[in-house]
């Protein structure tokens, strides 16, 4: 990763490590004060996180409640105190995939019209009073959702780990409780078909600052 | 991967540099280190997926509500959970109770009452056994008494013999004239 690439990475990572692993050791002891302010700084993630999955704000807010409430109640739990990201994201990818699941075996009885949702999802995605605007965040989802169906299971979580949710390998490597060498290798086969999906690549450098 | 000297990285080894520069071989490292255009190549794609999680995340909605903790009961210690207050309603309550059981009446027993149970005991016992040593005489319930005739006090076996004297018996007649006493 570019020097450049790193500084934005660390801008927007939630917290340092340090003051991470001190409220999780705080929290861990029974300090409620402690993990709210872990939920401050990690609540937006996880909620893009879901979202980023679901396409639904509604479900990623549910889903994040039900996510943070299962690390409180587990945090007991938790082994190493300076993995305290990695496990929230394994939580998460869980409970989403959870989710995920039931969705696919309530639209199996057609009791969900997936459709429907996605549509529904795009218009609460933003309130853009700007048409240009809306159209736009819907292209950019096209396209995300495009590019994503054309990637593995395993490709696709790697990919939106690693580009959309800005975890490391080893974070990755952690979440999905696979080696870093296979991580690699996933990460380097989604970069393959996302360097061969043009269109995607145009809307980025026309939506780039 | 395939490292050629002086040449540019292809398009897989800028994508291997992407993932992670140290899967490249270090004659390759060595290269893109040194090579302004691999090096603007591999920048400009890292750049590429850069924007790809800008333009996510601001496309991607806030959240509405913040994710709320359950409701922390307050702790209170074994011991200190009752106050004195609550002892001390407890208290008065399980001693009222007892009064109440004390000096009801079903339950009251002094040596007077005792007595005059003992002599009710004893009359009930008494009659019980004049009703045995009655059945123990004669068995029958009334209805069959009637049909055999003993029913009725007043006709017993005497009297009927006074009315109707049995036939098969001595008969005796007082002859109180001159000759004195003749047996029939």
């Amino acid at each position: 990763m570019s020097q450049t690439a790193q500084k934005q990475y660390h801008a927007r990572a939630p917290g340092t490590g340090s003051q991470v692993t001190s409220l999780v050791k705080e929290a861990r002891a029974g300090s409620r004060t402690a993990f709210e302010q872990l939920v401050d700084l990690f609540q937006g993630d996880i909620f893009r996180m879901v979202f980023y999955r679901t396409r639904s704000a509604m479900d990623a807010e549910d889903l994040a409640q039900d996510i943070f409430m299962q690390a409180f109640k587990n945090l007991s739990g938790l082994k190493a105190v300076d993995r305290f990201r990695s496990w929230l994201f394994s939580i998460a990818l869980n409970r989403v995939r959870d989710f995920n699941r039931k969705k696919r075996f309530r639209a199996l009885f057609g009791a969900f019209d997936d459709s429907d949702e996605v549509a529904q999802s795009y218009a609460e995605t933003n309130d853009h009073p700007e048409a240009l605007g809306n159209l736009m965040i819907k292209d950019f989802w096209k396209q995300i959702g495009l590019l994503l169906d054309k990637l593995s299971r395993m490709e696709r979580e790697v990919f939106l780990l690693r580009f959309m949710d800005h975890l490391s390998i080893k974070e990755i490597s952690q979440v999905l409780g696979k080696s870093e060498s296979t991580v690699k290798t996933h990460l380097y086969r989604a970069l393959q078909k996302f360097k061969r999906e043009y269109s995607i690549l145009q809307l980025l450098q026309e939506g780039a600052p | 991967m395939s490292s050629d000297k002086g040449l540019h990285l292809d398009e897989d080894q800028l994508l291997w540099a992407v993932v992670d520069e140290a899967e490249l071989p270090p004659p390759l490292q060595g290269h893109l280190s040194t090579c302004p255009q691999c090096r603007a190549a591999k920048e400009r794609f890292e750049q590429d997926l850069a924007h790809l999680g800008q333009m996510a995340q601001r496309f991607a909605p806030l959240p509405r509500k913040r994710v709320s903790l359950p409701v922390e009961k307050p702790r209170i210690p074994i011991g200190w959970s009752w106050d004195w207050r609550a002892y001390f309603g407890v208290a008065v309550t399980v001693a009222l109770m007892i009064v109440i059981v004390w000096w009801s009446a079903p339950f009251r027993t002094t040596p007077e009452d005792s007595g005059d149970m003992l002599a009710l005991e004893m009359r009930e016992a008494d009659r019980v056994m004049t009703e045995i040593s009655m059945l123990v005489e004669n068995a029958l319930p009334p209805v069959y008494l009637d049909i055999c005739g003993k029913s009725d006090p007043g006709l017993d076996e005497e009297f009927m013999q006074f009315i109707a004297p049995s036939i098969k018996n001595e008969t005796v007649s007082y002859y109180s004239g001159k000759g004195g006493v003749v047996l029939c």
